[in-house]
């Protein structure tokens, strides 16, 4: 494993501390400026530095260089300045963000939910938001992120879910439905507003594409004060949000109030446009647009290329299925269909055909169910609704006559190995022949860029996977003043992803059309808040169970479009969302486990979450049987995660809210003072019994036992 | 190999494909979890999502991938 790169902040100030502490700066006014540096620069990694700290760090250092009488100083100042201006960057970051991405900063370590976030949300915070019933408040977080917090409520594939460390232990937050009810409630009370736009720069942006990548870097180009349209082929918006999702999963109307946010702010669009036949670049230019964003999703298919797929009406492109049914016509494309492919798309499309009045949908799968890379719970609510599927089946001709299907001839294929790779591979049986009846066949095995469109755009370059090539960090292109996002560069992937790229387009083109130079790196993503973590005793923050969805009836999940999950009830949002660990705060370092077990020999925290590749069990509730409250896990704790505190006569000990243990405080029986709880003092006691009694059969504090100990030894020998 | 979501894997070397950026590298040798594999036909020359413990969700090419045990 190579080495991680060390946060430059993080190492800027070891060097300063080590420089004091070394007594090399021998000047007493040259330790002054550099102890003075060093606390401007724990500012930056503790995240509650300015603007200006860069600039002032600078200029003590300035006055750390005219000490010429000791060499340590103007090395010590060359070296602030030289870090200064190479890591401008990273400093800026942690200053704007609020987050260490190397981890080294303790203070600024951001959660892995939002980390793992290709939009870069801040999860903690809006989810304890949402626990507090502060649901406006959590969709303004995640609108400062991610436009879309109702569409991606419903849709989004979830990584955050993936690296939720509540997964370690039972299962992750449901963060996605958290995120879906807040948008819902705070649109219903109308509180979901847009944010203040900047002043007009008097400046344009073309965005090629109303998918979930361009109506983003629409929605933050508008919020900077750019004027900016967005040409659509489609007569609305949404891109394959609209037509690729059907509206089981995502209402238009979820759509269409998210997108009329982004008319609010004064995005204008363009529809019935499609770029390289009704406009192109040189169009744009001389209309006065300044950049464009090229996000065109991918919505050409892949052809099956069997015999007969040419021949017949009856065979279609899944994509063009839902694109239809998304756009009104309701029409089943026949009695009996066959569906090939095995991804999401293929599961939208035959769950979209029962809906439609399919007597008998089929999906035709070349490799087996473990394979087959479609979400499980979308396989599932398929086969419930009465999908069937053939697995290890391989389509070989479609079969027909006059004009129509009569079937999808296949063949029965097993699973081997080829060139020794560990991969397994679909090969047909030789004369396991049959035919599926049917009378539609529907291509489900992928989705490529329409190229045609952007032929035109000499200087583009493409990727050998025929896919716009860009910048992962600005997505830029190779022609000036374009940038590229979305399904287009990627090919096809998720919602959220495409909205992660219209986001640093917006800001790519926001510097490239300020003059100021790109970022080298990918943004860090920034932590917008930090919300007092909720009080919640171990024994509910165990039991708290994630809630299961409720579902629509069978029924009229196989005969209308209607939602199918119907989304949480208040009650079990809540009390989801208080099932958080509050990673943004506890850095999972396990120094209070090891503190415990190793240097108290108590071992009372056990918290087999903190590993990512091997969890071990954990059980908040074992730290009341064993814990004596010494506080040596607070007093080590790099964060504060752990905290111990006095209150109504006890002693609480707390790990991000979560109350551990609570032990009634013994008092000084001679003057009243606050001793400890029992636990600890016996502790003590054991530890100390072999230099001699500390306990007396009294309760004393030092004090009161030294002048009780002078007493005895009075009564003993009078003076 | 065919990858599914939620397994656990590491970027085990540096990939020659071409979207393999040089900000990358510095992923060498972490650990992650598939979170969108190829979504459509098991291709192996497909992108994939991975959340990198600690350091984001990135689209990485197979063959710098490998299947670490849960």
């Amino acid at each position: 494993m190579s080495a991680p790169a060390p946060c430059p902040v993080h190492e800027t100030i070891l060097r300063v501390r080590g420089e004091i502490e070394s007594g090399r700066l021998a000047h007493p006014r040259s330790r002054r400026i550099a102890e003075e540096i060093l606390d401007l620069l724990n500012d930056v990694a503790w995240g509650r530095a300015g603007q200006d700290h860069p600039g002032a760090i600078a200029s003590l250092a300035d006055e750390l260089a005219a000490d010429t009488e000791h060499p340590a100083a103007p090395g010590l100042a060359r070296f602030l300045l030289d870090a200064l201006s190479r890591q401008r960057e990273v400093f800026q970051s942690h200053i704007e963000t609020h987050n260490c991405a190397s981890g080294d900063c303790v203070r600024l370590v951001p959660a892995p939910c939002q980390m793992a976030c290709p939009a870069g949300i801040d999860v903690p915070t809006y989810v304890n938001l949402i626990a507090l019933g502060r649901d406006a408040e959590a969709i303004e977080v995640i609108r400062r992120d991610n436009p879309f917090p109702w569409v991606c409520g419903l849709v989004c594939t979830r990584p955050c879910e993936f690296m939720c460390v509540r997964g370690r232990l039972d299962k992750p937050i449901s963060i996605k439905f958290l995120k879906a009810f807040a948008a819902e409630r705070a649109l219903s009370e109308r509180s979901y507003r847009n944010p203040p736009r900047e002043a007009d720069k008097g400046r344009r942006v073309a965005v090629i594409g109303a998918g979930p990548g361009g109506l983003t870097a629409a929605y933050y180009l508008a919020l900077k004060g750019y004027g900016v349209t967005v040409f659509e082929e489609l007569p609305m918006a949404g891109g394959m949000m609209m037509i690729g999702i059907p509206r089981y999963r995502l209402p238009r109307e979820v759509i269409d109030r998210e997108v009329a946010m982004l008319e609010d702010l004064g995005v204008r669009f363009r529809f019935g446009t499609r770029f390289g036949r009704d406009v192109d670049l040189e169009t744009l230019k001389s209309r006065g647009y300044d950049a464009v964003f090229l996000a065109i999703g991918a919505h050409a298919s892949f052809k099956l290329n069997i015999p007969g797929e040419a021949d017949f009406p009856q065979v279609i492109e899944a994509i063009a299925l839902l694109r239809r049914v998304a756009l009104g016509d309701h029409r089943a494309p026949g009695k009996r269909v066959v569906v090939v492919g095995g991804g999401n798309v293929a599961i939208d499309a035959a769950r979209t055909c029962l809906r439609l009045g399919c007597e008998e949908v089929t999906i035709a799968y070349r490799r087996s169910r473990a394979d087959m890379p479609a979400d499980v719970e979308e396989v599932e609510q398929a086969e419930e609704e009465g999908v069937r599927f053939s697995f290890l089946t391989i389509p070989k001709a479609v079969h027909g006559a006059a004009s129509a299907v009569r079937g999808l001839e296949c063949v029965r294929a097993k699973m081997v190995k080829k060139d020794d790779g560990p991969r397994l591979f679909p090969v047909p049986v030789e004369g396991s022949e049959f035919t599926i009846e049917a009378d539609t066949v529907v291509s489900a095995i992928g989705q490529r860029i329409e190229l045609e469109c952007l032929r035109d755009l000499q200087g583009l370059s493409w990727s050998r996977r025929q896919t716009i090539q860009a910048s992962a960090v600005t997505q830029e292109t190779s022609l000036p003043g374009v940038f590229a996002g979305g399904d287009a560069v990627t090919g096809p992937a998720t919602v959220v992803e495409a909205i992660g790229a219209g986001k640093r387009a917006a800001e790519a083109i926001d510097r490239w059309l300020s003059g100021i130079p790109q970022p080298t790196m990918p943004p860090v993503p920034v932590r917008r808040r930090r919300v007092d973590w909720i009080e919640v005793p171990a024994s509910t923050k165990m039991t708290l169970r994630r809630p299961e969805m409720p579902l629509l009836n069978l029924e009229r999940r196989r005969t209308t479009f209607q939602q199918v999950e119907l989304g949480y009830p208040e009650n079990a949002v809540r009390e989801e969302a208080r099932r958080c660990l509050r990673c943004d705060v506890c850095l999972r370092c396990g120094q209070c486990v090891a503190v415990c077990r190793d240097r108290m020999g108590i071992d009372a925290l056990q918290f087999g979450f903190l590993s990512f590749d091997r969890p071990g069990p954990t059980d908040l509730r074992v730290t009341a049987e064993r814990c004596i409250l010494c506080g040596a896990c607070a007093a080590n704790c790099p964060n504060d995660a752990i905290r111990v505190v006095d209150r109504g006569g006890e002693r609480l000990l707390s790990w991000c809210g979560t109350i551990l243990n609570r032990e009634r405080l013994e008092r000084c029986e001679g003057c009243g003072a606050v001793l400890g709880p029992r636990r600890y003092l016996e502790y003590l006691q054991k530890r100390t019994a072999p230099v001699g009694p500390l306990l007396t059969g009294r309760l004393l504090c030092q004090a009161c036992a030294r002048r009780e100990s002078a007493r005895m030894h009075t009564d003993i020998a009078p003076v | 190999m065919a990858f599914h979501k939620g397994q656990k894997v590491e970027i085990y070397r540096r990939s020659a494909d071409e979207s393999w950026g040089p900000h990358m590298d510095e992923y060498i040798g972490r650990h992650g979890v598939i979170t969108d594999p190829d979504t459509t036909k098991n291709d192996p020359d497909a992108l994939i999502e991975v959340s990198i413990d600690g350091k984001g969700t990135h689209r990485f090419p197979q063959d710098c991938l490998r299947l670490i045990d849960a």
